[in-house]
């Protein structure tokens, strides 16, 4: 099996997906992932935005910005088309002030994901032993804490249960003050459905799926991003 | 792994004839005094004048070539400055002798041309003959049922059910004598330095399918492939339990690697992660691996990390449950019904009978001593919150018989309970004024088949390992 996506981003000499190629490949795998669509103009924006219903999330799309927030490339919370029309705006100007050269692909519409526990999942190299998956609490649990576990590929089902309960923030998945507690089981059948992928994708080099969204119901990609082999 | 390499294998890890090729003065006749007591033919190749009379001395006969030998060879062990070594396993071809073990270095460990391309030339020479080649840089096989050692120290005539692999021969040497001294005896071990042909997984493979061998230890700092490896382990440690203590896991320990056995450096993290999801156990030293080895070995499998402490005094009882909370068990209070019966007989003045017990009024200094003992380790046994029970016994005033001829009643009582308890069960034998008194009381218990550990945190550790250890098979096969 190889992804079209992977072909095509390598025919065009790229190793970087876009935010929308990254969630198509991640669609591809079996994980639930946020409807994002890429609008070429404006008006496509707007239309777009009215089809999934607000409020909805605008990001560049460019192979050649990775840090979108930084330049002021990402809008939140969207709440109607006069909103969205400037945030086009804005965004495109941002991109061209950051980089002239940037290969702007347009802006990826999406709908604000209802809020969940924020979680990570990854997948890097290791030179010895292949692809290693990793699980995490997402924010400042991963970045500071750096509370995550890995798990060599292929996982078995004991290894995404083991993994998951191994992190010291745990506890904050079964419910932590109120907040609504995730479904384990689902993130473990999202570590197995990524396991399974980057396992018969050898082209992938890394992955981040950060932040997914853990529910009492599901979980749910937010964003993510795929690196290939060169 | 392919039936002839299996077969190759069992040629060499229990040889009939083995030859040393280059001992010498300058290592005491180190190789062959340690062929002292091997079972087969035993034969010195050597052409310096000036060595035979010293081998003469040894009685083994000598020969100028391998090719001179009379009979077959099963097993050479080649002490030859390195620039001999392609010569010598030629000769080893044409002789069709089953392996080749190289305690030569100044291969690819060094880093240097010349070591790379030697080494190079005697693995070509080797694969395409089919000449299994141990090491090079190693001291290779150890069968101690049929005497064969690679150090005089070590045991010899009785074997055993634990394996050991090591990259590095000190390792090996050590943890064989140092096993034998705690009770470990062994079925096969071998270093195998530069893993020029055969690395750490050909091994494991081969202790997997081992019938003498019920468990693996490891000593490794890099593998050739890391995902065979992986499926290796993940495979082999269903089966038995795989002990690993991965040298160079900190930067600093993984720059001496580099430089030891020209291994790569690697992420400390993925070895762990493979360690644990593989269900190996990670070990971090030598003790360690003695320790858990022996824990494995005659401890009852656990069910559960819930420890019941027996202490000599008010002080010690403090600091075991301490050390055993610290080490991630737990050390829980017994039920109505223990505390029932040991207020019977249990004196509560100068001791305490929580958990842990302070024993110095019913045991120290106590008419009934042993019955009192023998009564507090049968309520830990019949207990429903105690999974595991820890025995502190003092060096200080020692409770033992202090004449080995006589019957010792303690010892006896010890090793009744040993015997008959359903839970995991261990003595702790502190050093207090005198080394030599605490060792002599581990030697009294090991010879009886009674775990005994030098140190609160090692007993501790111990424990947990074994009690992580069962856990993760229960899980295993709950999934």
């Amino acid at each position: 099996m190889t992804s079209k996506i992977i072909d095509n981003v390598l025919k065009s000499a790229r190793t970087v997906l876009t935010e929308v190629e990254s969630k198509q490949l991640v669609a591809e795998a079996g994980i639930p992932v946020v409807e994002t669509k890429l609008a070429k103009t404006k008006a496509e924006a707007i239309s777009i935005s009215k089809k999934m219903g607000f409020p909805v999330v605008l990001k560049i799309v460019s192979p050649d910005i990775i840090h979108k927030s930084d330049i002021g490339g990402v809008k939140l919370g969207l709440a109607n088309a006069t909103q969205v029309g400037k945030a086009y705006t804005e965004i495109m100007a941002a991109a061209k002030k950051a980089n002239k050269k940037a290969d702007i692909h347009g802006i990826s519409v999406q709908k604000m994901a209802r809020p969940g526990v924020e979680v990570i999942m990854g997948m890097s190299k290791d030179a010895q032993f292949g692809p290693v998956l990793m699980f995490g609490l997402g924010g400042v649990f991963v970045e500071v804490l750096k509370d995550v576990a890995f798990r060599i590929v292929p996982l078995n089902r004991r290894d995404a249960s083991q993994m998951i309960r191994e992190i010291k923030g745990y506890p904050l998945l079964e419910g932590y003050r109120g907040q609504e507690p995730a479904n384990v089981t689902a993130l473990e059948d999202l570590l197995l459905k990524l396991s399974d992928f980057v396992d018969k994708n050898p082209k992938i080099k890394e992955m981040d799926l950060n932040p997914i969204f853990a529910y009492k119901d599901g979980a749910l990609a937010v964003d993510a991003r795929v690196i290939l082999e060169s | 792994m392919g039936e002839s390499l299996t077969k190759k294998l069992d040629r060499v890890f229990n040889p009939r004839s083995v030859a040393v090729v280059g001992d010498k003065q300058a290592l005491g006749y180190m190789w062959l005094r340690s062929l002292s007591h091997f079972q087969g033919k035993v034969y010195s190749v050597q052409i310096d004048p000036n060595e035979l009379p010293g081998i003469a001395q040894l009685s083994v006969k000598n020969y100028l070539s391998l090719k001179d030998i009379p009979g077959p060879v099963d097993y050479v062990i080649a002490a030859v400055p390195r620039a001999v070594s392609p010569v010598i396993v030629k000769d080893c071809i044409q002789k069709n002798v089953g392996g080749v073990c190289f305690f030569t270095s100044g291969f690819a460990e060094t880093s240097t041309e010349e070591g790379i391309r030697l080494q190079e030339a005697i693995t070509d020479l080797a694969r395409e003959a089919g000449l299994l080649v141990i090491g090079p840089n190693c001291v290779g096989i150890y069968n101690p049922k049929i005497g064969l050692r690679h150090n005089p120290v070590q045991a010899y005539g009785e074997g055993g059910t634990v394996g050991f692999i090591a990259q590095s021969g000190t390792h090996a040497t050590l943890f064989t004598i140092a096993g034998t001294r705690n009770g470990i005896k062994f079925s096969k071990s071998v270093s195998y330095g530069n893993a020029a042909i055969l690395d750490s997984t050909d091994y494991l493979e081969y202790l997997k399918i081992d019938q003498e061998t019920e468990i693996i230890g490891m000593y490794v700092e890099s593998v050739k492939d890391g995902r065979r490896f992986f499926h290796c382990l993940r495979d082999v440690a269903e089966r038995k339990p795989v002990l690993i203590w991965r040298g160079g896991e900190s930067e600093e320990g993984s720059r001496a690697t580099a430089s030891h056995t020209g291994a790569l450096a690697q992420s400390s993290v993925v070895w762990q992660t493979l360690i644990r999801q593989c269900g190996a156990i990670r070990i971090e030293n030598l003790d360690e691996m003695i320790d858990t080895v022996k824990a494995l070995l005659y401890l009852k499998p656990a069910t559960g990390n819930r420890a019941g402490l027996i202490a000599m005094s008010g002080g010690q009882s403090v600091a075991i449950a301490d050390t055993f909370a610290k080490a991630g068990l737990k050390v829980p209070l017994l039920s109505q019904s223990s505390y029932e019966r040991l207020s019977t007989f249990f004196s509560i003045i100068g001791g305490s009978y929580r958990n842990p017990f302070d024993i110095s009024s019913s045991f120290l200094m106590s008419e009934n001593a042993i019955s009192n003992l023998a009564n507090m380790l049968d309520v830990m046994e019949q207990d429903p919150n105690i999974d595991c029970i820890v025995l502190e016994l003092f060096t200080i005033i020692s409770p033992f018989s202090q004449d080995l001829g006589k019957p010792d009643p303690l010892l006896d009582t010890i090793l009744e309970f040993k015997d008959r308890t359903k839970k995991p069960f261990l003595t702790i034998v502190t050093t207090a004024h005198s080394e030599t008194l605490a060792v002599e009381i581990r030697d009294r218990l090991t010879g009886k088949g009674i775990p005994c550990f030098p140190s609160f945190e090692r007993g501790a550790r111990a424990l947990k390992r074994l009690v992580d250890f069962y856990r993760f098979r229960q899980e295993q096969y709950l999934n």
